[in-house]
């Protein structure tokens, strides 16, 4: 009780579970989007590529995360261009995304002198590197992004469920995807503190996957979704505090853990309808 | 070079020299047409002729490489006017969990008390409004896509293939909603490859040819195919039959 109570007291800790709140709600309401349109390997390909801002940030100076975003952020709006292009399929541009920003990374590593102790920092996450400045900044962001869904979101869902018909209801499909695929990639290195550039792709993948698991409408599995992100996070945070374990791969393997106990629901669940479906 | 004469009183769809070029080829060239308000309009001619890419061009769904597409409202030439759209063989995306219910409120905004008399009337049983989309039936899904469109009132409405995956039963009240909304004066323009459809119902035939250089003599898809189902009289012609023409005759009041 007293490392319970000691958890939430202790600024670091509190500053860990105000910044993973907020990237629960962001990655998960993205990854509603994200995940149905195959686009999940895309949040692999655009974390492991902004490596390259962090070597140029610790090389040059200057704020490695911003470094990140901007590389994060210019990855995203390239594969929104190229999405509806019938000659290039987007998992090879994200193939050749992720390749040629991670050596570019470890090349300019290896040309700054010296021990670089924080590389494994954004290489994993850790709980201790998440600053109050980081916070401000996620919040203002935060505000932004849920602002943007509120605007975009009927286009976001019928754009996710048909393309064509969207434009045809005459909606903004254009900015939609802009604001889809920029945003997941700022809001992937806005978390990067939190899981690492190698493990955030789980909280942008496996909440919805797991929702999808065990519910039959797009309500249901948009509030599941948000459960399991939010309860996922902080379950893997209060893990990694009492047993002493890397934050990162903590709150992936409680993911990893909650998408099989929702694989079996969904058997359990669906085990009547089928029956159900057979006698009629 | 062809040109029509603009009348929105009696046109609800105009094409001038209309080119559309994909991937370097050319799908459309040239093609002048128009689509009468209030009419029941099939769109014909073999597999692809380039009767979709018309059809999405007109929407704006692909762009045009060169000529003119004008939409008249009831008001004169609007390009916000209400069109509607019903694709061939759509695919949902299967890891998206949305009932029926959902993608009605969603697309056309249908209020919840009226989803019962939307699914109704394009013969969509009430037992699936719960369903999950990617749980329909082909047919199905071309009913419920029907219905969506119906929700939002279009002036005009385009339908590529709508009969293709319904059973027998559903063909004959979806042809009579169909007629219906004409009658109550929404513009229809329909894909098809069934002649008999297009000899029973067709107020207006747009025909293109695969080969663009169709004539009195060679194999003209439209004419044959209507040929075989013993329309006697093509009342109107153009390009002038006596010239190669650039694929496309526009046959009126069969």
């Amino acid at each position: 009780m007293d490392l319970m109570s000691e958890m939430f007291t202790t600024p670091f800790m509190q500053r860990a579970l105000i910044g993973s709140l907020m990237l629960a709600v962001m990655l998960g309401l993205f990854g509603v989007f994200m995940v149905p349109r195959k686009l999940g390997f895309m949040a692999d390909g655009v974390s492991h590529a902004s490596l390259l801002g962090i070597a140029v940030g610790i090389m040059f100076g200057g704020a490695p995360l911003l470094w990140a975003a901007l590389v994060a952020a210019c990855i995203g709006m390239v594969l929104a261009k190229i999405e509806d292009n019938s000659r290039l399929t987007l998992d090879s541009v994200v193939g050749i995304v992720l390749v040629g920003g991670m050596s570019s990374a470890v090349i300019l590593m290896s040309l700054t002198p010296g021990y670089k102790p924080e590389l494994v920092t954004y290489l994993f996450g850790s709980l201790l590197s998440i600053s109050w400045n980081d916070i401000y900044f996620l919040i203002g962001f935060f505000a932004v992004t849920l602002i943007l869904f509120k605007l975009q979101w009927r286009t976001l869902v019928l754009t996710t469920v048909h393309g064509e018909l969207s434009s045809v209801l005459g909606l903004r499909t254009s900015a939609a995807k802009y604001f889809l695929f920029v945003g997941t990639s700022i809001a992937l290195i806005a978390g990067v503190k939190l899981l690492g550039v190698i493990l955030i792709s789980a909280l942008l993948i496996i909440p919805f996957s797991a929702a999808n698991q065990a519910t039959r409408s797009l309500r249901s599995s948009l509030i599941v979704t948000e459960c399991i992100a939010i309860g996922g996070t902080i379950a893997g945070i209060i893990c990694s505090y009492v047993y002493d374990l890397p934050t990162g791969p903590a709150i992936a393997l409680v993911f990893v853990a909650l998408f099989l106990l929702c694989v079996i629901a969904g058997k359990i669940i669906s085990r009547p309808l089928l029956a159900h479906e057979h006698t009629q | 070079m062809t040109s029509i004469i603009s009348n929105p009183t009696e046109n609800i769809v105009e094409c001038c020299d209309l080119t559309v070029v994909r991937d370097s080829k050319e799908i459309l060239c040239e093609a002048t047409c128009c689509v009468p308000r209030n009419s029941l309009t099939f769109l014909v001619g073999e597999n692809g002729s380039g009767k979709t890419t018309l059809v999405k061009t007109i929407l704006g769904l692909l762009p045009k490489h060169s000529g003119d597409i004008a939409i008249y409202s009831g008001k004169g030439k609007d390009s916000n006017m209400v069109t509607g759209y019903v694709p061939q063989g759509i695919t949902f995306p299967k890891q998206l969990q949305m009932t029926v219910t959902e993608y009605l409120r969603y697309s056309s905004q249908v209020k919840l008390e009226d989803i019962e008399g939307v699914l109704n009337r394009v013969d969509f049983p009430q037992t699936h409004s719960e369903h999950t989309i990617n749980q329909l039936s082909g047919g199905q899904q071309q009913k419920l896509l029907l219905a969506a469109e119906l929700a939002r009132s279009p002036e005009v409405l385009f339908l590529d293939e709508p009969l293709s995956n319904v059973d027998d039963s559903s063909e004959k009240h979806i042809l009579d909603v169909i007629l219906e909304i004409k009658n109550s004066g929404v513009t229809i323009v329909i894909i098809t490859h069934d002649w008999q459809m297009v000899s029973k119902y067709a107020d207006h035939v747009i025909c293109l040819n695969k080969n663009f250089a169709c004539d009195q003599q060679a194999s003209c898809v439209c004419k044959n195919s209507l040929s075989t189902v013993n329309i006697k009289q093509i009342q109107k012609l153009t390009p002038d039959p006596e010239t190669t023409h650039d694929g496309y005759c526009y046959i009126d009041n069969i």
